[in-house]
């Protein structure tokens, strides 16, 4: 059985779609198959992080309409060849998904697949409902900032009550958080939420701490998924979620500001 | 199956218990009698379960049907801690047989004598003996959700997110922090009090009378009871 996981946050920009290119890729990396799903149809993004905007030939919601076969749909990632990408459409609209359709395809892709990594829009309208239906775990994309923690808190609430799983009443949706964009300068400086506040407002468990860094836009610019970047804190964090997942025990890194040396601090460095 | 024309479903309902002290028909009907003299719109069509855990030799079922359906009741069946052959012979008989939860046996008389009483006095107080029971919720209430304890209690354990909202007929007790709304006596109760851990609440409200977070300043992060003085919110520690 694959692991549907989607990732998802309420609100929009705080980096769903780099979370799941490097999620994706990441799982990719150590050997597991995986699939990437763009559940954002009318504002495809995923293949850009990707870098395979130029490989897409047919989309999803050709798929769920029956205009083209999985196997056209999927694009093979370059890099690794376990990964394949199942691209959103850019000219229809969120309303081109329904549920019977969505659960197909995606109990097709469970057959030769250990993944399925789910790209959720923003929102909490249908899109992102779709997104996270059939899911059995969620990554929820949080920044340290108080609108961002309330949109997830909602997002939680709605994958506690409109999933598959809820209305089943099976076993809940396994939540993780994941915080990106973290400035532990900013914290100290107290204009960011601690990662111990945003635990406490939560409260579900944490899966990992991205850093605020400058690699993340130049990664996405270049459609080379974040995670390829080692030498990056970014990366080094995505690894670390990856290694969770998987089920790990690593340490959270970069939680504290680095304390700057004497000769930075004389030359400004 | 959602456009099925019928659906079962089980709800509790508060039913007037009969008990027997004796199978005499007779002396039956003569306390009857008395009884509905006392309320007869009252007792007219109320819907009756007859106890005969009290009675240790063999009765006339039929004829208990009869006579109370005679005062106008609606017979519903029997009831009480019977052994299995008894209740087998009451089913065979056509009557229902009717499962209650167990209470004291020494007690069952004075407790029915007081349902009946407190009934015919006034019925509209009924919701407030509800208040006694407790709507117990696990696990955060999330931004969005609602929660609404109808005639009972509220307890939350877990905490319940700003933007979220809980509601109780009685008391809300959070065992978390209570960052959202929390509104206690929401039919009128004056005495409905608000328990939690960590008062960090958007709104709190008892009774109609209300409090946004400016007013909770004196208390604030801290464990606190909240209820009504002559009609002012007051806050106290908890600990």
């Amino acid at each position: 059985m694959a692991r549907i996981i989607v990732v998802t946050s309420g609100k929009g920009g705080v980096g769903k779609t780099t979370s799941s290119a490097a999620i994706g890729l990441g799982l990719a990396l150590k050997g597991h198959k995986v699939v990437l799903i763009d559940f954002d149809i009318g504002l495809r993004n995923l293949d850009l992080i990707m870098g395979c905007e130029r490989r897409v030939v047919y989309d999803f919601v050709n798929v769920i309409n029956g205009e083209a076969t999985l196997n056209q749909a999927l694009i093979k990632d370059k890099r690794v060849s376990s990964l394949s990408i199942l691209p959103a459409s850019q000219t229809r609209d969120k309303d081109a998904l329904n549920k019977e359709n969505v659960g197909k395809v995606l109990e097709e892709l469970g057959k030769s697949y250990d993944f399925i990594v789910c790209d959720s829009p923003a929102g909490i309208e249908a899109g992102a409902m779709m997104a996270l239906y059939y899911a059995d775990e969620a990554i929820v994309t949080t920044n340290p900032e108080v609108s961002s923690v309330r949109d997830s808190d909602r997002i939680l609430g709605m994958l506690a009550s409109r999933s598959r799983r809820a209305e089943l009443g099976l076993d809940p949706i396994k939540e993780h958080l994941l915080l990106t964009r973290y400035s532990p300068k900013r914290v100290e400086e107290g204009e960011m939420l601690s990662v111990e506040d945003v635990e406490d407002i939560l409260s579900i468990p944490l899966l990992g701490v991205i850093p605020e860094s400058q690699a993340v836009l130049k990664a996405s610019n270049a459609g080379e998924p974040v995670i390829l970047d080692t030498e990056s804190d970014a990366g080094k964090a995505y690894q670390d979620v990856i290694e969770r997942l998987l089920g790990e025990t690593v340490e959270f890194r970069f939680l504290v500001a680095e304390k700057k040396g004497i000769f930075s601090r004389m030359f400004g460095g | 199956m959602a456009d099925a024309s019928i659906e079962f479903k089980g709800t509790s309902f508060t039913l007037s218990v009969l008990h027997l002290k004796t199978p005499k028909l007779a002396d039956i009907r003569a306390d009857l009698v008395k009884k509905v003299a006392q309320a007869p719109d009252f007792f007219y069509l109320v819907p009756v379960v007859v106890n005969i855990e009290q009675l240790d030799c063999s009765l006339d079922y039929q004829a208990v049907k009869s006579l109370v359906e005679e005062f106008n009741f609606t017979f519903v069946g029997f009831t009480g801690s019977v052994d299995k052959e008894q209740r087998k012979l009451i089913r065979e008989l056509g009557f229902s047989f009717v499962n209650t939860t167990r209470v004291d046996t020494s007690k069952k008389a004075a407790i029915a004598e007081e349902a009946l009483t407190t009934e015919t006095k006034a019925t509209a107080a009924i919701p407030e003996r509800n208040l006694y029971t407790d709507k117990v919720h696990r696990g955060q209430i999330r931004s969005g959700q609602q929660i609404y304890a109808k005639d009972q209690n509220l307890v939350v354990i877990g905490s319940v997110s700003a933007g979220a909202e809980v509601i109780a007929d009685g008391n809300i007790h959070v065992y978390g922090s209570l960052r959202g709304r929390a509104i206690a006596g929401a039919k009128g109760h004056h005495k409905a009090q608000i328990y939690c851990q960590n008062l960090e609440a958007e709104l709190v409200s008892i009774n109609g009378n209300y409090w946004l977070s400016e007013s909770m300043e004196q208390h604030w992060g801290s464990p606190v009871y909240i209820h009504l003085t002559d009609s002012e919110l007051t806050s106290s520690k908890l600990i």
